[in-house]
């Protein structure tokens, strides 16, 4: 097929702006990876950019033997396993309820879960429940009340509804109970979606840190993220300008909050491509009815 | 500073609501809450405490205090220092550990939430008045007469003033500050003294030398804008703006400067001193002498500039120049360079520094009065932190054990290191014992401060003491609720507006012939009103002082 000139233009233009994008947002990250193989001297006199300069692993080798960085990121395995299970099974039975026209009360409990979307408790008050009802410094503070997404139910809601009704029909007449429909039918046909759900899910539990710091007072129970986030923005932070005591402005050096950066970034950066094809085919599942 | 105080409006947004609930009005508390104050109860304290005694409770006694856990010397359990404090005063203490990062956001939930610990170290001064409504905070000044360390070292430091500062609206205080015996400045410039040397140029003890000084560098070094400056230039403008009589940076706060003269307050930016600030440092960008990117580089490009050698003079402390150092045997190599922190220069108004001898320290939660051993650990409180054995031992460890003392010099064990003051040390006194770190150690004699720093250091501390005479302290402004709140809603922007003005003015985008009409356009932002409260708070403050 003979290409116009205007689509030649166009393709050279396309291709140069689409590659500047990516250089774009590619950039920043590997300058953190650069900088995390290269030399405190060559960070500070600003001369690493896309390779790392005065090549370094010491600092890789002093995070990974910190015992603390391994419990937390032992947590944040824990969390995101543990909360990602709870989130799917719980997302799917309320989303499977729901898409049944027959439910009664279907619409109140839509709209019921729709509001939270919009409106909650606010901080203090949900900090006060968490605690009294006991999860205070447990994992099920961290992995509970966010176990519904109402933005993914809502999305695997209207997947179900796509789905033929005949086929549920078919195997109630063939003797499957409801139960048995959604493990046994259902379920297989949903593999899309599935996967997108956990997707989301588990990089949200991934990268959280607030519900860790709101209701975890113990080190031993921080996800990384806290351990990385105090890295960052502990020593640099709020009080510490102005203040006298010296003691805060002790900075870390740059290499070592790079090092962490990376290792934390690190099992969602190899899981991601794989998983990323179904996560734009999931996102559009019932876009069209 | 500043940041914690934008915080402590933030933190009154959250607080607010349960305030308003909990309390509605609180005023006229002081003499209602004085008829509450039931006899503490004194289970597990010491009969005879006073001054010189070692704490050490009758009983074993557990407190919960909050813990800020700093990335650079993180927690650990077993640390020297809980065992020692333990074994020497019977307390174990319970922490709730809370990453620096988000340390202020935390201890404001818990105690909005009532759940806070007892005991709420590293509270900066100001940022407890957000929490005072709400009562969950205990009126400490109550039951200072348990603490006889700190009413010691009150009087013996003629603390008074500086503690007058910290009263709210009903003529109490809420946070035990940390009290050092001097003020002690660390903030200053840092210049490349080999350069000085080298074109034997005077190392500049006014503001005005240093332009000269600059003007001279730039001289030889036509391509270099010679000072480029990082934090903002808010550090700067902090530690220049006493000796111009104003107030500007990290210190000007809340804008409010008081005149002894006259017993009332101003508001700083209005003032012809600040103008004179101002047109100094005008100066200084007009003649390219100061890099026009100090008011908006982020710090590590600043110190970049420094240390490549793109910059001879930008702004630092005493642990910053150390780490400017350690980047320059690097970058530029050792010997080829030479760099120290100079005197704070003196301006118009002299040799001036201002700065506070308070600093971040503990508030106590109200939940502590009815503990069975209130007392108990009040007197603890005392010891570990106003006692001269507790800020020894918070900063130094155990004698015989971390350091040695000989002839009053103390001095670290053979395998303890400390921010490199005993290199050979295999142990650090911070990461591996506890000590030394932010929650626990600090104020203290200025012997005790000068036992850790550097001879340079020292040398810098002593240069100051001799030419700077210190700015008094300035009388409290405690509102009430209602003008609390219309304070905050004129002062904010009041503030925006003169921070982005004080930055055209000094880059020159906006010409100071203006500053007049400046003033004006304040006026016009409700200035005058928000200095009328003021003032008017402060003469009904010193209404119940009599």
């Amino acid at each position: 097929m003979q290409e116009s000139i205007q689509y030649k233009i166009f393709k050279v233009f396309n291709v140069s702006i689409l590659l500047l994008i990516i250089f774009l947002t590619l950039y920043p990250f590997l300058n953190v990876v650069a900088q995390s193989f290269s030399s405190e001297a060559a960070i500070s006199s600003g001369e690493v950019n896309l390779f790392p300069k005065g090549f370094n692993i010491d600092t890789y080798k002093t995070v990974v033997a910190d015992s603390m960085f391994w419990i937390n990121y032992k947590n944040t395995v824990v969390y995101t396993v543990v909360g990602t299970a709870i989130s799917m099974v719980m997302t799917t039975m309320f989303a499977y309820a729901l898409s049944k026209r027959r439910l009664v009360g279907r619409k109140a409990l839509t709209v019921f879960a729709v509001f939270t979307m919009f409106f909650n408790g606010g901080l203090i008050p949900n900090y006060v429940l968490i605690n009294s009802l006991g999860m205070g410094n447990t994992m099920w503070a961290i992995v509970i009340p966010g176990a519904i997404s109402i933005y993914n139910m809502l999305i695997m809601k209207s997947f179900f509804e796509n789905m033929p009704e005949e086929l549920e029909e078919a195997a109630a007449i063939d003797g499957l109970s409801q139960y048995g429909i959604l493990l046994k039918i259902v379920l297989p046909l949903s593999k899309a979606v599935m996967a997108t759900m956990i997707l989301f899910y588990a990089v949200a539990h991934w990268n959280s840190w607030f519900p860790a710091f709101l209701y975890l007072d113990q080190k031993e129970m921080f996800p990384v993220t806290i351990y990385l986030r105090n890295m960052i923005a502990g020593a640099t932070g709020t009080a510490a300008a102005g203040a006298t005591s010296a003691d805060n402005l002790t900075q870390l050096a740059a290499n070592i909050k790079s090092v962490t950066m990376v290792l934390t970034i690190l099992p969602i950066l190899t899981i991601y491509p794989f998983v990323q094809k179904h996560f734009v085919n999931g996102v559009m599942l019932g876009s069209i009815k | 500073m500043a940041t914690g105080f934008k915080h402590m409006f933030r933190t009154f947004g959250v607080v607010g609501l349960s305030a308003a609930i909990m309390v509605g009005c609180n005023s006229g508390g002081s003499d209602s809450a004085s008829k509450e104050t039931a006899e503490p109860s004194s289970k597990g304290a010491m009969e005879s405490y006073s001054v010189g005694d070692t704490f050490k409770a009758s009983e074993p006694i557990d407190l919960s205090i909050m813990y800020s856990d700093a990335p650079h010397y993180p927690i650990k359990e077993d640390w020297l220092l809980w065992k020692e404090i333990e074994e020497r005063t019977n307390v174990k203490l319970d922490p709730t550990v809370i990453p620096t990062s988000d340390y202020e956001q935390k201890r404001s939930l818990l105690i909005s939430s009532g759940d806070a610990p007892l005991v709420i170290p590293k509270t900066y001064p100001g940022q407890e008045s957000a929490f005072v409504s709400s009562g969950a905070i205990l009126p400490v000044s109550d039951y200072v007469d348990k603490m006889p360390h700190f009413m010691d070292k009150v009087k013996k430091w003629g603390l008074e003033g500086d503690l007058d500062t910290l009263r709210q609206e009903d003529g109490k205080f809420y946070v035990l500050p940390g009290m050092h015996e001097a003020v002690w400045p660390d903030y200053t410039l840092a210049v490349r003294t080999d350069l000085f040397e080298k074109h034997d140029i005077a190392l500049p003890t006014t503001w005005d030398e240093f332009y000269e000084s600059m003007k001279e560098l730039k001289k030889h070094y036509p391509d270099v804008t010679p000072f480029s400056d990082r934090y903002t230039f808010n550090s700067t403008l902090n530690f220049a703006a006493p000796s111009f009589g104003t107030k500007a940076g990290w210190g000007f706060v809340n804008g409010l400067s008081y005149v002894p003269e006259s017993d009332e307050f101003v508001y700083a930016a209005a003032t012809p001193e600040y103008k004179e600030l101002l047109t100094y440092f005008n100066k200084l960008v007009k003649e390219g002498l100061l890099d026009k990117e100090s008011f908006t580089q982020d710090d590590d490009t600043a110190v970049q500039k420094f240390v490549t050698g793109k910059s001879f003079a930008i702004a630092t402390n005493s642990q910053e120049i150390v780490s400017y150092r350690s980047k320059m045997d690097e970058t530029i190599g050792e010997g080829k360079y030479s760099i120290s922190k100079i005197t704070v220069p003196g301006g118009p108004k002299g040799h001036l520094m201002a700065g506070s001898r308070l600093e971040n320290g503990v508030m106590l939660s109200s939940a502590v009065k009815d503990h069975e051993n209130f007392e108990a650990i009040l007197q603890f409180i005392d010891w570990l932190y106003y006692s001269d054995e507790g800020q020894e031992f918070a900063k130094w460890g155990v004698e015989g054990v971390t350091y040695t003392k000989e002839d009053g010099v103390r001095k670290l064990a053979d395998d303890v290191n400390y921010n490199g003051l005993n290199p050979a040390g295999t142990t650090d006194l911070r990461v591996d014992n506890g000590f030394s770190g932010g929650v626990f150690a600090y104020g203290g004699t200025t012997d005790l401060l000068h036992s850790m720093m550097a001879e340079e250091e020292i040398a810098f501390q002593n240069a100051m003491k001799e030419t700077k005479t210190v700015v008094a302290p300035e009388p409290p402004i405690p509102y009430n609720e209602m003008d609390k709140e219309q304070v905050t809603l004129i002062s904010t922007p009041l503030k925006d507006y003169v921070d982005s003005n004080t930055l055209k003015f000094i880059l020159g985008s906006r010409d100071l012939s203006e500053f007049d009409a400046f003033v004006k356009e304040l006026e016009g932002k409700r200035m005058n009103d928000y200095v009328e409260i003021s003032n008017k708070a402060y003469q009904e403050y010193k209404k119940t002082q009599k």
